[in-house]
This record gives structure tokens, C-alpha cells and sequence, in this order.
């Protein structure tokens, strides 16, 4: 893998009025890599991408796609991107579907009439209907059409399968696939659905209450997650570290839990409070994920 | 920050381009219902011609404050679905925020001055159909004073007679207080989160403030108000000028002596003065709009300048993809 | 398209997945020497993968000898490409004694229990015994 980053944000920081909505993130997609941004609602997924898109100026901080400064450069990025926003319905409710199509592809050099035709009839779509007037799941699929007709080399997804109905899911998550395999693309998708990117997805951020606590790669998440089997002796309490990690309970002989951390250090703080530990066996990635959602942040 | 590959954003012209077939798309349902609207007062028109064809109709376009309407009112059908503040598509694509918005407004101006031929056009032809004459002289009455034309004390042939010939240059005020009052309410809608607010607003605090001063009998500021206001409006310089060329706020009808009822002026409308006070409201049109765009810019240097410079070049590098960050903190393999 | 599926509890790198799932292939006879393999595109699409994944295990089995690249025409299984039974063995072993060790169960009982399960077999390969065995059941 080379080092260039497809997106690449620099200690980015956001505040409104009040609220902090992100606090220094440094996230890094490397090129043709597919993230995954996790985190619960109103974490700040939805800010990242838009600050990416120069939707949302940050107060500190840069964010780069492809090299280019989202700010400095802003339309030349957005030449580069495709965009999904969170919000299913399209605000141009008085254009036909055919005229949206139509109206964004004179934007972009790279529109390929014939890609966007065959996604169309790929996601059933009829061109003829007002946008106002579809459904939750033809405006996305028309929004997940807009993204990808145009090839982008980076694709900023926030919750691209929300609203749709199973069969469609799968069906859009195939064509996902399709399209990364016609030409290197970059992939920064954020979801609820963790599951349903576990196959795709190579590299996985966290985002809770604005900070990125975790970055990582598919492959890192064994290291950082594990499944532990401990035996532990009468009357046994664990400690504040080892309860932030995930112990859960009163354990009386023997338990299982899923703990955070690196697998070394885990294993000595386990054993030096007098647990055994029997096995540590690697996690799914869905697991793994929520498990690091949930952990608690180690002061 | 160099871009990696330059190019790949559209031409300035497929961007205008394509902004003009969005705008009429969105103009289109509107049009269609003031088309009809249109269509129904021609035959009203045509049918009260017919039944009284005394009067011929002549051709005078800046007597019609409708474009002045047409320009206030088109911005809301051209912003139609974008939101410069919130959840729009403009800032979504590949085109400098400013250049976009500025398109934008450019191509509905494009669709208003084409609706402004269609009105005259119209108007041409109701006067045609009338039997009027588009280029004849027109004999007006002047009155001394505006006040005298009102008080019906004139005899049938007190006033002032004079013979104007057709002004064909004031054929072009419909375009120009179109363009004008297009102008601020485009400001308005690109530069304002909410723009019926703002207008609200200040109809609002002025009718406050006149009662307010009515209730305190503060007589002056009424005086300064009411001046002011005329000012604005009727002055040399006003918005009626801009709209009409004056002949709005010239003209009046008085009754005679002998109960006829005629249309008398103060004062012949002023080319030259209409000249100036257009290109001043103009201006300050376009100033407005500027200011408007501005607010969307892309790029604020100083903020981005003074985060680099606080944040250092170091801290760029020190961080790093390669390995796990957990909690912020590095975890060793 | 080849009934190549990825096992959701398994939680090695896909790469090495869809390998083993190639090579499953070519033991059961899906795949035979000479046959093209789908491409990355379709399999990608198929598995719903990253190509890159696809693409890494290709490489990796063409570096084994089992696959072989026709420029202009696609991959293709190698007309020599042996299917090593000793290290698929191993793998299907390898899983079997962590299954049994997360049982609680010793190696020496894993394999009584295999010899009591194959006892009234020949030497068939373990897939048409468990048909045979399906179809004596319904």
C-alpha cells in the first residue's frame, strides 16, 4: 500500500455555540481503502464528511482530500467526490428524477450515461416520477446514483443503506463492490450497520462525543479486541482498569468477556490480580466494533 | 495546496448553462399558473375594448409597476429547494461557492429579462390590437403645482398644455426596475438565513416606530419620518423612479371645473434623472448582491493561516496510520 | 457462479478465506485444471469484498502455482496446479482441534471421536460419506 491518504483530516475541530462536535480528529483513509466510521448518534460522523465537502467550515484544524485542502480547493476535491448525505430526501422535490440526473451530470467531466443508466435499472428506479414525491428508499437509491455515475475517486457515505428495504441492501452492497472493482476508489463510509460492511471494510475509525478514540485496520482488531476465557478464585473483584476494558459482573468461577486493550497488557492485569486466563480468541468484526464503542475511555 | 489534478472541474459556461435549465425548470410551474392568470385578463381586456373602444391604449411600458414585482418576487421561484444556509446543492458541487451563486442569480436574470419582453410585448400588442399608435405624440396637461391639479378648481382649459413625443428610451424602465429590485431581493435571499424575517422586519420596525412617535406626538420625527420616507419612495431619486421613471408619482387625475375627470401631470418625467437614480439603485443593487456572495466564499485564509501556524508543522508529522491509536494513545504491537 | 461462500464466523483475513475457499473448489472437483476462475470484478461482487481482497488472494495462489494469468483473457486454474491434500488437511485439522479445544475437550479425544465417526466408512473423502450418511438418514 502506498502512503498517500485519500482523506486525511488533520486535527479537526468543530464547535456549535456550545456543543462540541468534533474535538482534534486525525483521521487517515489510505488510497482504494475502504473505511468504516463508526460511533452512536451524534458522535460527529455526519460532521467529518460534511467539513470534507466544505459543507461545514471547522474552527481548528485541515482536512484534505486526495492532497487537495477541502477548503483552498474546494471545488476540485468536490470534483473528486461522490456524496451521500444523511438526509434521504433530495431538496430539488420539483425536478424530475431524469432532470436531477440530468443537471448533475453536466457537472462532472467523468459522468458515464450509460453506468448511470445501468445502475438505474439495477435499483428499479423510475426516471419519470418528481424527486419530492419518491419514497425513502428510491431518493436514496437516487442519491447512491448521483455518487457513483460520475466515478469518483473518493466516496463519502453517511448511512447509504439507511431506508432501504433487505433485498435492496444487499443489492445496493453488491454494486458497491462492483463499482470498486471498475476503478480504484476510496470509501469512507459511515454506518449503524456494521454487519453489513464486514466483508468490505479494511479499516475502522470510532467516534465518540466528537473524538476518534480508535483507528485501525481489519487485521489490528484481533490485537485490540479478544474474546478471554478467565478462570478467577473466590470472591475475586476486578479493577477499575480491567472493568474499563469490559468486565463485566461478579464473575464466580469462571467467565467470558470481551476486553479492550492490547492483549499483553490485558493478560498481566488479569493474572496479576489472581485470574487465569484460558483462551483469548478473536472477536467478529461487528463484535469487535461495538466493543470498542462501548468501552470505557481509560483516563 | 496544489490540486492533484486540475481540470476536472466544469467549464464556466456548462455551469451557466446549467443553471439556466435548472432555474427554468423550477420557473416553470409559476410561469404556468401566471401564463394563465395572463391569458384571462387579455380576454377581460380585449372583452371591455369591445365594449367601450373609445379610449385608444397608448404604448407606455414604464407606467407598469409589474416588472418591479416580477424582479422582487422571481428570486423566491429561482432559490426554489436551495437552502444557502442550510441543506442545498449548490455548495455540493464542483464550483466555487461564490462563482455558483453568482450564476445562479445570473440565470434567473436571464429568465426575468425574457419574461419583461414577453410582458411588453404583450402590452404592444393590446395596443395595437386598440388601434393605438405605438410612436405618437401624446398631448399632456400640466398642472403649476401638484397641489392645484387636486383641488378641482381647474377650468377645462386652465392647465397647461404640452406635446411630447414618444420617449422610446423610457420603453427600456420595465428592464431596468426589474433588473434593479432583482437585484436586492436575490441579496436577500442568498444573503440572509431568513429573508421574509428581515423584510418583515423592517416594514415592521418602521410601522412601530411611526406609531410609537404618533402616540408621543413627537411631531418632528413624525415630520422627519414622513419626509424621509417620501424621500425614498417619491423623491428625485427613489425607488418610484427607478420603477416607473416617476410618472407613477407625476401623475394624477383631478376633476375639472366641469366634472370631467382627467389625468394631469406635476411635471414631465426626467431622463436624465431616471438615468441616475437607476444606475444608483443599480449599484447598490449589485453591492448588495456582492456582499451577499461574499458571505458563501469558500476559503477564510486568516482562520486556516493562524491554525496552521499554532498548530506547527511538527505536529503534522507525528502522527501516523501505522499501528493502532486507542483512547488517543499509541498501543504497541 | 461457483458456490464460493465466506463463513461469517470465521475470523481469519478474508484473503486467506477466499484462497481456502478456491482450493476447497478444485478438491471437491468444481474447479478443474484449466477452468477459468471468475474475475476479481465478479467474485468482488459476488462476496461483496473489496477487490483489493480478491486480488491479494489471486495473487497469492498464483505465486502458490495454482492459478495462472492469460493476458487479455483472464485467470484460469493452472493445468498443474495439484491441490497440496496435505496442507488442506491440515487446515480442516487445525480448526477442528481449536473446535475442540473450546469444548474443553483433549486432542486424544477429538481424535477417538473421529475414528468412532468414520469407522464404518471406507477411505472416501469425508464429503460424499457425510451425502451417503444424509441421504441414509432421510
Amino acid at each position: 500500500m502506498s502512503g498517500a491518504d485519500a482523506v486525511r483530516t488533520e486535527a479537526l475541530s468543530k464547535r456549535y455555540r456550545r456543543d462540541t462536535a468534533l474535538r482534534a480528529v486525525s483521521l487517515r483513509v489510505p488510497e482504494t481503502a475502504i473505511y468504516v466510521l463508526a460511533g452512536a448518534n451524534g458522535a460527529g460522523k455526519s460532521t467529518v464528511m460534511k467539513v470534507l465537502m466544505n459543507l461545514e467550515r471547522a474552527d481548528e484544524g485541515t482536512a484534505e482530500v486526495l492532497g487537495m485542502d477541502s477548503v483552498r480547493c474546494g471545488p476540485q476535491a468536490r470534483a473528486q467526490m461522490g456524496y451521500v448525505p444523511e438526509d434521504a430526501r433530495h431538496p430539488y422535490g420539483w425536478m424530475s428524477s431524469s432532470q436531477l440526473l440530468a443537471h448533475i451530470a453536466a457537472y462532472h467531466r467523468s459522468w458515464d450515461v450509460s453506468y448511470a443508466d445501468r445502475l438505474r435499472r439495477t435499483f428499479e428506479l423510475r426516471l419519470d416520477r418528481k424527486v419530492g414525491t419518491l419514497s425513502k428508499g428510491e431518493a436514496r437509491r437516487l442519491q447512491l446514483i448521483l455518487a457513483l455515475a460520475h466515478r469518483p475517486a473518493v466516496l463519502l457515505l453517511d448511512e447509504p443503506t439507511d431506508g432501504l428495504d433487505p433485498v435492496v441492501r444487499s443489492r445496493t452492497l453488491a454494486v458497491l463492490a462492483e463499482h470498486l472493482a471498475d476503478g480504484p476508489t476510496s470509501v469512507l463510509v459511515a454506518t449503524h450497520q456494521i454487519h453489513e460492511f464486514e466483508t468490505l471494510a479494511d479499516y475502522v475509525g470510532i467516534l465518540r462525543d466528537g473524538s476518534l478514540i480508535a483507528q485501525l485496520s481489519r487485521d489490528e482488531l484481533p490485537n485490540v479486541v479478544g474474546r478471554y476465557r478467565v478462570e478467577v478464585p473466590e470472591g475475586w473483584t476486578a479493577t477499575r482498569e480491567l472493568r474499563s476494558a469490559g468486565v463485566r459482573g461478579n464473575p464466580v468461577r469462571e467467565a467470558e468477556w470481551t476486553l479492550v486493550g492490547h492483549r499483553g497488557d490485558l493478560i498481566d492485569r488479569l493474572t496479576v490480580t489472581g485470574a487465569l486466563v484460558h483462551s483469548v480468541r478473536p472477536v467478529s468484526f461487528d463484535d469487535a466494533v461495538v466493543a470498542l464503542i462501548a468501552h470505557q475511555v481509560t483516563p | 495546496m496544489m490540486p492533484a489534478t486540475t481540470g476536472l472541474t466544469p467549464r464556466l459556461r456548462h455551469v451557466l448553462a446549467a443553471q439556466l435549465r435548472a432555474t427554468g425548470a423550477a420557473l416553470r410551474g409559476p410561469a404556468v399558473v401566471a401564463g394563465v392568470s395572463f391569458a384571462l385578463l387579455t380576454v377581460l381586456v380585449l372583452i371591455e375594448r369591445a365594449d367601450n373602444s373609445a379610449r385608444v391604449i397608448a404604448f407606455h411600458p414604464e407606467h407598469q409597476v409589474l416588472p418591479g414585482l416580477l424582479g422582487l418576487l422571481l428570486p423566491f421561484g429561482v432559490w426554489r429547494g436551495e437552502a444557502p444556509f442550510g441543506r442545498g446543492v449548490l455548495w455540493t458541487l464542483p464550483v466555487d461557492r461564490r462563482t455558483h451563486a453568482l450564476a445562479k442569480v445570473f440565470a434567473g436574470w436571464a429568465w426575468l429579462m425574457a419574461l419583461v419582453t414577453l410582458l411588453v410585448c404583450w402590452l404592444l400588442a393590446l395596443v395595437v390590437a386598440s388601434d393605438g399608435q405605438v410612436l405618437a405624440e401624446e398631448v399632456r396637461r400640466i398642472a403649476p403645482t401638484a397641489a392645484t391639479a387636486r383641488s378641482g378648481s381647474l377650468g377645462p382649459d386652465a392647465a397647461a398644455f404640452v406635446h411630447t413625443s414618444a420617449q422610446p428610451l423610457l420603453w427600456l424602465v420595465p428592464f431596468t426596475a426589474s433588473t434593479g429590485t432583482y437585484l436586492f431581493a436575490s441579496a436577500l435571499a442568498l444573503g440572509t438565513r431568513r429573508p421574509l424575517a428581515w423584510v418583515s422586519g423592517v416594514v415592521g420596525g418602521t410601522l412601530l416606530l411611526v406609531t410609537l412617535a404618533e402616540a408621543a406626538n413627537a411631531d418632528d420625527l413624525l415630520r422627519q419620518i414622513d419626509g424621509g420616507l417620501k424621500a425614498l419612495f417619491y423623491g428625485r431619486y427613489g425607488v418610484d423612479t427607478l420603477l416607473t421613471a416617476r410618472t407613477e408619482s407625476l401623475q394624477g387625475s383631478a376633476t375639472l371645473s366641469n366634472g370631467d375627470t382627467v389625468v394631469v401631470w406635476s411635471a414631465l418625467p426626467d431622463l436624465t434623472q431616471w438615468a441616475v437614480a437607476t444606475a444608483i439603485w443599480i449599484a447598490a443593487g449589485l453591492a448588495s448582491l456582492w456582499a451577499a456572495a461574499f458571505r458563501h466564499r469558500e476559503a477564510r485564509p486568516s482562520s486556516r493561516w493562524s491554525a496552521r501556524f499554532l498548530a506547527g508543522k511538527d505536529a503534522v508529522g507525528r502522527q501516523s496510520q501505522q499501528g493502532i491509536r486507542l483512547n488517543g494513545r499509541k498501543v504497541e504491537q | 457462479m461457483l458456490p464460493i461462500a465466506l463463513d461469517p464466523s470465521d475470523l481469519r483475513p478474508l484473503y486467506l478465506q477466499i484462497m481456502d475457499e478456491l482450493r476447497r473448489c478444485l478438491a471437491t472437483g468444481a474447479l478443474q485444471a484449466g477452468d477459468p476462475v471468475p474475475s476479481v470484478r465478479e467474485l468482488a461482487a459476488h462476496l461483496v469484498v473489496n477487490p483489493r481482497t480478491v486480488l491479494q488472494a489471486y495473487q497469492e495462489l498464483e505465486r502458490a502455482g495454482v492459478l495462472y494469468v492469460k493476458r487479455g483473457q483472464g485467470t484460469f486454474i493452472a493445468p498443474s496446479a495439484l491441490v497440496d491434500r496435505q496442507i488442506l488437511a491440515q487446515d480442516v485439522a487445525q480448526r477442528a482441534v481449536l473446535d475442540a479445544r473450546r469444548h474443553g475437550l483433549t486432542t486424544a479425544e477429538l481424535v477417538r471421536a473421529i475414528q468412532r465417526t468414520t469407522a464404518d466408512e471406507d477411505d472416501e473423502p469425508l464429503v460424499s460419506a457425510l451425502g451417503k450418511r444424509q441421504g441414509v438418514r432421510k
